[in-house]
């Protein structure tokens, strides 16, 4: 069963499907919409679990679409990377499990039905650019869950959110068409759209051509992931969509063009002197984005946008990590691409729970929500604290594999920055967790407020938790990693 | 090498009043239950880690380890002399703690958080001395934090926030600073084990040794609230007393100070400290600590902040007999771990039940108090006999031995400040005493008709053991089960030696 070769495509054709055919379906029937999105984001995520348990089993393993042979045809691949998609259809399960109630405040209520399409369009477009093998796909796949992106985020019934998803657009669109320059760019050099294949023929032979097609690259998935000094559609975007929205978008799309960026290193593996100062600019970048993130999200009063800037500083550390280049330093990024998403997805959807019970959503605002909304809190502050990377929570891992890594590349003040941007992390969060325990009300529907129901507290404990023992699985998950790693910068490590 | 043994308890040790703590924040409102929950979390703890003290003294080391976190770093407990020392301290002092807490605290709002928070700390603290390596020492260093932030804030006003954050501002750079001192020495060693005295050796680089001695001394530092780090202590005063004992004598600062002896005997090892001489560096910095926060504890005009300036000066002790590096001043500074925290509890249950039964909070005010509330000061001065280092007080054993290993360590100077020491603590305690014994009662107060003070027994009783405790440590110091033995067995330990220290 677990070996039927045509798991792969479903992981992406599942979703896509089930995403257009959800308005057909569900037109008069907004609320079955939900049962339904998440039926098909469960299977998705069985046909993830399958294709790990595979992997686990007999290590990475390639899919070629019609039959054609890879060189020729597109090929799917599930590695190490792909298997992001696992944390992918788990996220985005919960999400739309905690969407029940919540859409009907995110969105107008005829759209419902839209609403969830996106969704699943959204998670089928991850999915299919975290498996691609070929070139062209990821651009094809990039688009699909941008644009959707850009959907959700202009749904919302935010005040900004239109000006959000027009910002969030512009800087999209701007990034996907440097990806496809370049694109064109490598297979001028190299005939191949296959990413595999073109690694093998790209050498350092031609400088120019390749130095411009790895810019290009570079530069279009550090805005899709929202490096520092172009994250800033990130807050705006990620402050207005709707929470699971907001949820699914820190912690799976701007993680996308993380994957884009690890792709484009196993691409350039083979032109290794090239890489070097994008690697040494990612380090400085990612350092700058961690401490400015954090500085940002410090002063916020906006919880969502607070939230919103502590992830431009998780992609600084997950930057910093994948510059500099050590087994130990990338491996940890990439844990800490599944831990932030956990983290992050928890955070917002806590966020979330909080605004549809009390419509608040400045700290100050939630003063002694914490008495109020029990579980909400317990799991917004669990999260607060995993978050600034707390042992042994999950935030721990990555940090501490960084700071290592750091050591190992010889550049020692860099453990101070992580270290510095993990107590400030830890400060606002602390502001928060104040604000929920040690305050007295100050808002009539604060002390009104009740606890959110099991659709949507259900997730959050099961993300809370999951904050916990992926932080107790920091061996099995950098062991997991470690075959990627060596992919990366056509070094073994 | 002594026998190690896999043994369930010291994860028993650590989850027992973590569950109790669960049962506590479960019952809520039910004031009964809280307390019966709270005294099992207390005694539980009580009972597992005393369990533990023949086989220890008997040279056994009970492990158990589960889970690797890192590459090579299991998440681990390890009870060796010095841990359960510590453990020891705390968990004894812990049951008193609670007793007067129920008596204190009744009638305070938010009840169920302040005791749940109460079991944790204890908790944590167990989870630090049983620490197996210093990553396992890290989590629970930093769930201490977490865990007596709700306690300092528990009054909820300005002041009480303004407290909070202080202490947090302090103890969160200082852990960042242990968490910067942990990767390199990580990235040195490839281990953070505490099992042997000392896992760096001279052949690593001088300014990673160097960066690694100040990271972690300056963040373990700040709870040990070590001089220039200090200023979170006094200010933390706004909590309800039971916090002040339990930060001042037991739980938050004796944990940095384990930190300290941690990285002196466990991280770099005697031998080692002894040819870098960053120690020499660490002893003349507390020396003056000693000799400073006295002076600013003579300033102070109200109780609490009084006792806070002479836990600085004591504390000081701890870390100046550890910097000597000889194995007279280390035991000094083990022992010291436990006289320092029975004569200054009893001193702030005192200063807790003076404010319970008579409302006062000022070293002025105490005229009269004496006869007010007879056993309750009697308790008060005999800590401050032991302050002073009274022969037969357990302060007198410390004073004693950090003055022979200052000599055996040549440094004669350091004698010196524990007699200047002896007097500046005579100046600030004695005219306390004088004050309550022998001054009349005031004559409004002698009027009023709740002219003896009614203080609930539960707050009482516990004064008198600790004072009882405060005789026996130093007149029966080398009985034959009592925590001398062990602190003497963890410092041959950290020296390895073979032969008993005398």
């Amino acid at each position: 069963m677990i070996d039927w070769p045509h798991w792969l495509p479903l992981l992406a054709v599942l979703p896509l499907v089930g995403g257009v055919l959800t308005p057909l379906l569900f037109y008069r029937l907004p609320t079955a919409a939900c049962f339904w999105a998440a039926s098909i984001a469960a299977l998705t995520l069985a046909v993830a679990v399958a294709l790990l348990v595979r992997l686990l089993g007999s290590g990475g393993f390639g899919y070629a679409v019609g039959g054609w042979l890879p060189q020729y045809g597109i090929e799917l691949r599930f590695d190490e990377i792909g298997a992001l998609a696992v944390a992918a259809g788990f996220i985005a399960l919960l999400s739309l499990v905690f969407s029940r109630h919540y859409v009907a405040r995110a969105v107008d209520p005829d759209r419902a039905p839209l609403y969830y399409a996106l969704v699943l369009i959204n998670l089928g477009g991850l999915n299919g650019f975290l498996v691609t093998g070929d070139l062209f796909n990821l651009f094809v796949f990039m688009e699909i869950f941008s644009v959707s992106a850009y959907a959700l985020v202009a749904m919302a019934r935010e005040p900004i959110a239109a000006l959000a998803a027009l910002k969030y657009l512009l800087l999209g669109a701007l990034s996907s068409l440097l990806v496809l320059f370049s694109v064109g760019v490598v297979f001028a050099m190299t005939g191949t759209l296959n990413i595999a294949d073109a690694a093998m023929r790209l050498d350092a032979s031609e400088p120019m051509p390749a130095a411009l097609a790895l810019a290009g690259l570079a530069a279009g998935f550090a805005v899709k992931a929202a490096l520092f000094p172009v994250h800033f559609w990130l807050p705006d975007a990620h402050a207005a969509a709707p929470a699971p929205v907001s949820a699914m978008l820190s912690a799976l799309v701007v993680k996308a063009g993380v994957v884009g960026m690890l792709r484009t290193l196993e691409l350039f593996g083979g032109a290794g002197e090239l890489l070097q100062p994008l690697l040494i600019l990612m380090v400085w970048l990612g350092a700058a984005g961690a401490l400015g993130g954090a500085l940002m999200a410090l002063v916020q009063r906006d919880i969502k946008r607070m939230l919103a800037y502590s992830t431009v500083a998780n992609i600084g550390y997950i930057f910093i990590g994948l510059g500099l280049a050590t087994a130990s330093a990338a491996a940890g990024a990439m844990v800490h691409v599944v831990n932030h998403a956990v983290i992050k997805s928890a955070l917002f959807l806590a966020a979330g729970a909080i605004i549809h019970r009390t419509g608040l959503r400045n700290i100050d605002d939630l003063r002694g929500l914490g008495q109020r909304m029990p579980v909400t809190c317990f799991a917004m502050a669990l999260a607060l604290v995993s978050l600034s990377g707390v042992p042994p929570t999950a935030g721990f891992i990555g940090k501490w594999q960084i700071a290592l890594g750091a050591l190992d590349a010889g550049k020692p003040l860099l453990v101070a920055v992580l270290v510095a941007a993990g107590v400030i992390v830890l400060a606002f969060g602390i502001r928060v967790i104040n604000a929920l325990y040690f305050r007295p009300p100050a808002r009539m529907s604060v002390a009104t407020a009740t606890d959110s129901p099991a659709s949507m507290w259900l997730p959050l404990v099961i993300l809370a938790f999951g904050c916990i023992g992926l932080g107790l699985a920091g061996q099995p998950m950098l062991q997991f990693v470690a075959p990627a790693v060596q992919g990366l910068y056509g070094i073994v490590p | 090498m002594s026998p190690e043994l896999v043994d369930l308890r010291p994860l028993l040790a650590v989850l027992a009043s973590l569950f109790c703590a669960g049962a506590v924040f479960a019952v809520r409102h039910s004031s009964r239950w809280r307390a019966f929950w709270s005294l099992a979390a207390a005694g539980i703890k009580f009972a597992l880690v005393w369990s533990m003290l023949p086989g220890s003294l008997a040279g056994k080391v009970y492990v158990y380890q589960f889970g690797e976190l890192l590459p090579g770093v299991a998440f681990g407990f390890r009870v060796d002399a010095l841990g359960l020392f510590f453990a020891l301290v705390s968990s004894t002092l812990w049951v008193l703690t609670t007793v007067y807490a129920l008596a204190y605290m009744r009638g305070s709002h938010s009840l169920h958080r302040f005791f749940g928070f109460f079991a944790l700390c204890i908790s944590t603290t167990v989870g630090i001395a049983f620490a197996e390596n210093l990553l396992t020492l890290f989590v629970f260093y930093e769930l201490l934090t977490v865990c007596t932030y709700p306690l300092i804030m528990h009054d909820e006003n300005l002041a009480a926030r303004r407290a909070g954050r202080k202490y947090l501002v302090y103890t969160l750079c200082g852990g960042g600073l242990i968490l910067a001192g942990m990767v390199v020495l990580y990235f040195t060693t490839g281990t953070l084990s505490l099992a042997e005295s000392g896992i760096l050796d001279a052949s690593a680089e001088r300014a990673g040794l160097l960066a690694i001695f100040l990271l972690l001394i300056a963040g373990f530092g700040v709870k040990a609230a070590l001089m220039p780090l200090h200023a979170w202590l006094p200010a933390a005063m706004v909590a309800p007393t039971p916090v002040s004992a339990l930060l001042h004598a037991v739980a938050v600062v004796k944990a940095g100070v384990f930190g300290i002896l941690r990285v002196i005997y466990n991280v770099f090892g005697i031998d080692l400290l002894r040819d870098l001489g960053y120690a020499d560096w660490l002893a003349m910095l507390a020396g003056s600590a000693i000799v400073i926060a006295s002076v600013n504890a003579l300033r102070q005009k109200k109780i609490k902040a009084r006792l806070a300036w002479s836990t600085i000066s004591q504390l000081s002790y701890i870390v100046l007999a550890a910097a000597l590096l000889v194995p007279l001043a280390a035991l000094a500074a083990i022992i010291h771990i436990a006289n320092q925290a029975f004569a200054k509890i009893t001193m702030f249950f005192v200063a807790g039940a003076i404010e319970r039964g008579t409302g006062k909070t000022r070293v002025d005010e105490l005229a009269g108090v004496g006869r007010r509330m007879p056993w309750t000061m009697a308790a008060f001065t005999i800590s401050s006999l032991s302050f002073m280092g009274v022969p037969l007080m357990a302060g007198f054993v410390t004073k004693w031995y950090l003055s022979m290993g200052a000599l055996q360590a040549g440094a004669g100077l350091y004698v010196g400040v524990m007699v200047v020491s002896g007097l500046l603590n005579a100046a600030y305690w004695l005219p306390m005493i004088y004050q309550a014994f022998f001054q009349p009662v005031p004559g409004d107060e002698k009027r009023d008709p709740q002219h003896r003070a009614r203080v609930s027994p539960m707050m009482i009783a516990p004064v008198l053991i600790c004072a009882a405790y405060v005789i026996l440590l130093g007149a029966g110091a080398s009985a034959p089960a009592m925590p001398f033995s062990l602190a003497e067995a963890a410092a041959r330990f950290a020296f390895e030696l073979e032969v008993p220290l005398e």
